[in-house]
């Protein structure tokens, strides 16, 4: 177990490394910098005003010297400084991670809310009215794009009901109602398409669990079909599940820009944006940084809970 | 199995078909008012015209004080000006003067006016030796560690020298030399050349802010210490999310009958970056005026808020839709070849696909600063044969300059929030593909497309991309800086060299001001006859107001994010919906 878990730690630094140049080579393949693009339309300066710019910035040394130095902050726990608003990387991070998490945790509990209940009378009604309706709702979640829900969601709302989710966000533990006012039709529309793959893979695990052997033996047994189906099918079939979870709550930490944007909730999706956009070099490297170590963080987690969810697994 | 019990759906999608098609069938042909929005932009552009003139009414006396206006804004990354450049920063710090304007309307057009915020007279000594004096008792806000003190003439000069090599006030400050502290509320500016009209190069945003030393000193900088002499003082700056600006209860000047000004007690700029966002705050009232890129979109929101009111402003040249060309590359030396591309293009379908016919024709630079001051002579017969839909000529100038048969051309293009460049791409490829050009269109990173547009990096052969714009009426930046030789590409896109050119704008720039109108005439004549670039058509700006907001209209700063005038004497009715000056709530 042990052993196991301290391969995996370096498995895990290796990709962090080589995420960290991977993501630091791409961005400087860029075309632009983040002194022209802070540039409005009607400003010229000269060639020399620019390097002086840049020198001042530092983002006219060699490549590797950067990085050199960038790595040797990275490795003291420092992701350096924005080179557009001047402040640290990680607390820029740390304000947007807030939104993030929220929306993506609630996104996340509707999206099981939603998946986990129509999935299993899915699979143990299988081909009958209500597995075609469920299977029919989870194609159109998946169908239906988050851009133009978000927007379509956002253009209805306004016309017809006078109201959008305020702008502006509030912590739960701060303004819960207010809170729920901003984030709940953002994470509704994440939760759906969420809901749709979750739901399809709770149903076809269960599926396959339902025609095991020690199923049968249960139902032998004279349990009732809800004690099979929830006490001893459920919690096997949940695993690839929780997989895909795992996998889609790293994802959705940097990947709800769109609906960040339609709904203007300053996340970390949207920081990310505007880094691109900016050519913000050391957010973008600082930030794709810290989710490749919360992606490696999260994945070792689902493989550690695999032998909780069923005993027989064993690490070596 | 059971494979049979999926033909449930079939009824199912039958039926939902059928009441589809049977609604549909319900609804009558499309009317002028409803229908196809094809049908309607004629008659809709002329309601346009009689129910919302370019100049909008005089906003009654007196105002009421109040409230909190608020409009969107793009991104703001730092809200700091030795850091970034926005225009919304002179609601915060004030530049030394500002554009009274009423640009746009034919009788002032000629004599530009100019708001004296922070100097009060200036006096050329000579054309390289300009004197500015301050206005007396314009306090910084009253914050440490400033603390309200006065500002005087070594803080020009300060800012003067912290923000002439920052990129985003580079091209004005650079104009100047050395500033002097004469006394302590008269600077002497040396110039780098002589400019008689050096006055006007000083206006708007674009021109060095003026910051306090022991602001920009101090801890965190100012973007921790955002002090300023400015209408407002920035109370909260959230990034991605948006800014809340209150009012500065000393703001120095005053409403013309003498009343003080700000009117509005605070100011929230939301950062914005989708335009259904933008239309759906504005549909709650969570917005009290915005900026609409188009005539559709401003359609589509005037059905739903219909006692909108809306400022239609003729754009003086930002946002044309154009196209640059590798002049140093053949075929693009060949004036022939320009001028038959120019020619291949008929703009009136240009406007019709990019706005619904709502734009006018645009020439080598702001028709006003060719001394073409009615918008009705903003026609193809005052920008000449070059620019007239005529495809045969074209063909003959092609084969006048050896190329009979076409040559392959490359077009770049991006899109850009705002734009349709994308139907103006593939409007020139058709256009070009009639006198045998074959047009292969290339898309570009937006990003890239700006540093392209903006000659960081150069292109193949052409660039749908703006023309090259000024800040504010300024022949300097507009024309000057944009085609002189001399100038590097970050400034002459194309490194236009004609020597010719050269010439006129030398004269230009040397004369003390009486010639000057027939010398632009006479750039814009030969500017016409080069096409060094395709220039199209420009589209209005509309600025939309609910109904409970009174906002002067200035026909320069027409928007108030772009220019600090109209926050300061926008104001609400008591119609407006109560707002608290609320931080924002992360």
């Amino acid at each position: 177990m042990w052993s196991y878990l301290a391969r995996r730690v370096l498995q895990g630094l290796l990709v962090l490394w080589l995420v960290s140049l991977l993501t630091f080579s791409l961005v400087h393949i860029l075309p632009g910098d983040v002194i022209v693009m802070q540039l409005d339309q009607a400003a010229a300066p000269t060639p020399e005003v620019l390097a002086r710019a840049r020198q001042e910035l530092g983002i006219d040394r060699p490549l590797f010297e950067q990085y050199r130095t960038w790595m040797g902050g990275v490795l003291q726990g420092d992701l350096g400084r924005s080179l557009t608003t001047r402040r640290p990387v990680m607390q820029e991070l740390l304000k947007r991670v807030n939104l993030t998490c929220h929306l993506a945790v609630l996104s996340m509990a509707i999206a099981l809310l939603i998946a986990v209940p129509i999935g299993i009378l899915s699979a143990v009604r299988q081909d009958t009215a209500t597995d075609y309706v469920g299977r029919f709702v989870a194609v159109l979640g998946l169908s239906l794009p988050d851009f133009w829900l978000a927007t379509v969601a956002i253009t209805f709302l306004a016309i017809w009901v006078g109201w959008i989710p305020p702008v502006g966000f509030a912590p739960i533990w701060v303004d819960p109602e207010r809170n729920l006012s901003q984030l709940l039709i953002p994470a509704g529309i994440i939760g759906a398409r969420l809901a749709a793959v979750s739901m399809r893979m709770t149903r076809s695990s269960l599926l396959e669990v339902l025609r095991q052997d020690y199923i049968r033996t249960a139902r032998a047994k004279g349990r009732r079909e809800r004690g099979v189906v929830l006490g001893h099918a459920l919690k096997n079939a949940l695993i690839p599940v929780i997989t895909v979870l795992g996998q889609q709550f790293s994802v959705l930490l940097g990947g709800t820009v769109i609906v960040e944007v339609i709904f203007l909730q300053p996340g970390v999706g949207s920081l990310m944006l505007d880094a691109v956009q900016l050519r913000d070099y050391t957010v973008i490297q600082g930030a794709v940084l810290f989710f490749a170590v919360v992606i490696v963080a999260v994945n070792l987690l689902i493989d550690m809970s695999y032998a909780w969810l069923d005993p027989r697994i064993r690490f070596h | 199995m059971n494979r049979h019990r999926l033909w449930f759906l079939v009824p199912l999608f039958a039926g939902l078909s059928l009441s589809a098609a049977h609604a549909q069938g319900q609804k009558p042909a499309p009317t002028e008012g409803e229908g196809a929005f094809v049908y309607v932009a004629p008659s809709f552009i002329k309601e346009l015209d009689t129910k919302f003139p370019a100049q909008p009414p005089v906003p009654p006396s007196p105002p009421r004080y109040g409230g909190v206006l608020q409009f969107p804004t793009p991104t703001i990354r730092a809200f700091d000006p030795t850091v970034g450049y926005r225009a919304d920063f002179a609601l915060v710090w004030d530049t030394l003067t500002e554009w009274e304007a009423t640009w746009y309307y034919p009788e002032v057009q000629r004599t530009p006016v100019i708001r004296k915020t922070l100097v009060t007279s200036w006096e050329m000594k000579d054309p390289s030796t300009w004197i500015f004096k301050l206005r007396q008792g314009v306090k910084f806000h009253n914050r440490p560690p400033v603390n309200g003190r006065e500002m005087v003439a070594e803080d020009v000069r300060y800012s003067y020298e912290l923000l002439k090599d920052k990129a985003q006030y580079a091209n004005r400050a650079a104009l100047v030399k050395t500033i002097a502290v004469v006394d302590k509320y008269t600077l002497r500016f040396e110039l780098r050349q002589p400019d008689p009209k050096f006055y006007l190069n000083i206006v708007d945003s674009l021109s060095p802010v003026v910051v306090p030393r022991e602001a920009v000193e101090a801890p965190g900088g100012l973007a921790e210490n955002p002090i300023g002499t400015g209408a407002f003082m920035l109370k909260e700056f959230v990034p991605g999310e948006g800014a809340l600006l209150v009012k500065n209860p000393d703001y120095y000047l005053k409403d013309k009958d003498g009343r003080s000004l700000p009117y509005v007690d605070g100011v929230r700029l939301y950062f914005t970056k989708d335009a259904s966002t933008e239309t759906a705050l504005f549909r709650t009232r969570q917005l009290d005026l915005m900026r609409v890129s188009t005539l559709d979109l401003l359609y589509a929101l005037m059905k739903t808020v219909p006692d909108l009111g809306l400022y239609r402003v003729p754009s003086l040249g930002w946002g044309d839709y154009g196209l640059a060309f590798a002049i140093d590359k053949p075929p693009f030396n060949d004036v022939r070849v320009r001028q038959a591309l120019s020619m291949a293009i008929n703009r009136d379908v240009i406007a019709e696909v990019i706005n619904r016919g709502d734009a006018t024709l645009y020439g080598p630079f702001p028709w006003v600063m060719a001394g073409v001051t009615k918008r009705a002579d903003y026609s193809y017969a005052n920008l000449g044969p070059n620019y007239q839909y005529n495809p045969k000529r074209a063909r003959e100038l092609l084969a006048a300059a050896g190329v009979p048969n076409g040559f392959d051309l490359e077009i770049e293009w991006a899109e850009f929030q705002g734009w349709t460049y994308g139907e103006y791409a593939q409007l020139l490829a058709r256009f070009f593909s009639d006198v045998g050009i074959r047009v292969k269109l290339k898309q570009l990173e937006t990003s890239t497309w700006i540093a392209k547009g903006q000659g960081i990096q150069p292109f193949a052969q052409a660039l749908a991309v703006a023309s090259p714009i000024g800040a504010g009426p300024s022949f300097m930046d507009w024309v000057y800086l944009r085609y002189h030789s001399s100038m590097p590409k970050t400034m002459n896109r194309e490194g236009i060299s004609d020597p010719k050119l050269d010439e006129l704008l030398a004269k230009w720039r040397q004369d003390s001001g009486d010639k000057r109108p027939a010398i632009q005439k006479a750039i814009w004549d030969h500017l016409r006859e080069q096409v060094y670039r395709i220039t199209t058509i420009v589209p209005p700006h509309y600025r939309v107001t609910q109904s409970y907001v009174h906002a002067g209209g200035n026909p320069y700063c027409w928007f108030p994010g772009y220019c600090n005038y109209e926050a300061k004497t926008a104001w609400l009715t008591e119609k407006a919906p109560a707002r608290k000056l609320d931080k924002f709530a992360q």
